[in-house]
């Protein structure tokens, strides 16, 4: 037998239809709680998982409900990683976290909730579309 | 989502019960615009909301703009932690009238 530790993941296939968001935050609160860590963090990581998606249904999918998001939760060895893949318009970079939290402008705080609460955020153009990678490392208390 | 308008003297009181999503949050925009012409102050109940993300908290933003050109009043009340978790991420707890209860937010206490 392997001894390689088994960690869970998590595999969604979803239209862009935002019906399907509280089926996969009701997923992502527990995977964060099982990974270890604590209530206040674990809707910090639901958050900023639903705005990735919410960003994508927005801006790659233009709000149709008809595209197609590859969402991957996977446990790593100290926390969690997330992909994103989705086959819509590629996001503008220049346009991505533009705007200063604090002030009264509506816009953009998706983004920054994401920076925000995941250690590594990544964008990365691939054969397969638009791929959007985040991860969290869990920080034990001694 | 459930959304319920109370008038209560010359204010409505909002109430909303579930999620504020990217899905739901266009309802509670129309509500909300809806109410705060034809009333001196809207107050919303946010006690019984389960989650709100940044497209909720744009629609407040919107909304509290709007009462200011408007000049009327956008108070909010009963924030859960949860909630107010979100409002404190997105630094924007500090540009909202927030009470604990309906009487402190309609001025009745």
């Amino acid at each position: 037998m392997s001894d390689t530790p088994r960690r869970l993941r998590i595999k969604f296939d979803m239209p862009s239809d935002t019906r399907y968001l509280p089926v996969v935050r009701g997923a992502i609160g527990p995977l964060a709680a099982a990974i270890g860590w604590e209530e206040s963090e674990c809707r910090a990581i639901t958050l900023a998982v639903d705005e990735a998606l919410a960003n994508v249904i927005r801006h790659a999918y233009n709000n149709r409900a008809d595209g197609l998001i590859e969402l991957e939760c996977r446990e790593s060895a100290n926390g969690l990683e997330i992909t994103l893949l989705d086959k819509g318009d590629a996001p503008e970079m220049s346009k991505i976290c533009a705007r200063e939290l604090g002030c009264d402008q509506p816009g953009g705080l998706g983004t920054h909730i994401i920076r925000k609460v995941m250690d590594r955020v990544s964008y990365e153009p691939s054969p397969e579309g638009n791929r959007f990678v985040a991860s969290k490392q869990l920080r034990k208390t001694p | 989502m459930k959304i319920w308008v109370r008038d209560v003297g010359d204010a409505a009181v909002v109430e909303v019960e579930g999620d504020v999503d990217l899905g739901t949050s266009p309802a509670l925009r129309r509500t909300l615009f809806e109410s705060l012409p034809r009333v001196a102050k809207v107050a919303l109940n946010l006690e019984a909301i389960r989650y709100i993300d940044s497209s909720g908290i744009a629609t407040l933003i919107e909304v509290l703009k709007d009462s200011q050109r408007l000049n009327k009043e956008f108070v909010l009340f009963g924030l859960s932690p949860g909630v107010e978790q979100v409002f404190r991420l997105t630094h924007v707890i500090r540009i909202f009238q927030i009470f604990s209860t309906e009487q402190e937010a309609l001025g009745t206490a």
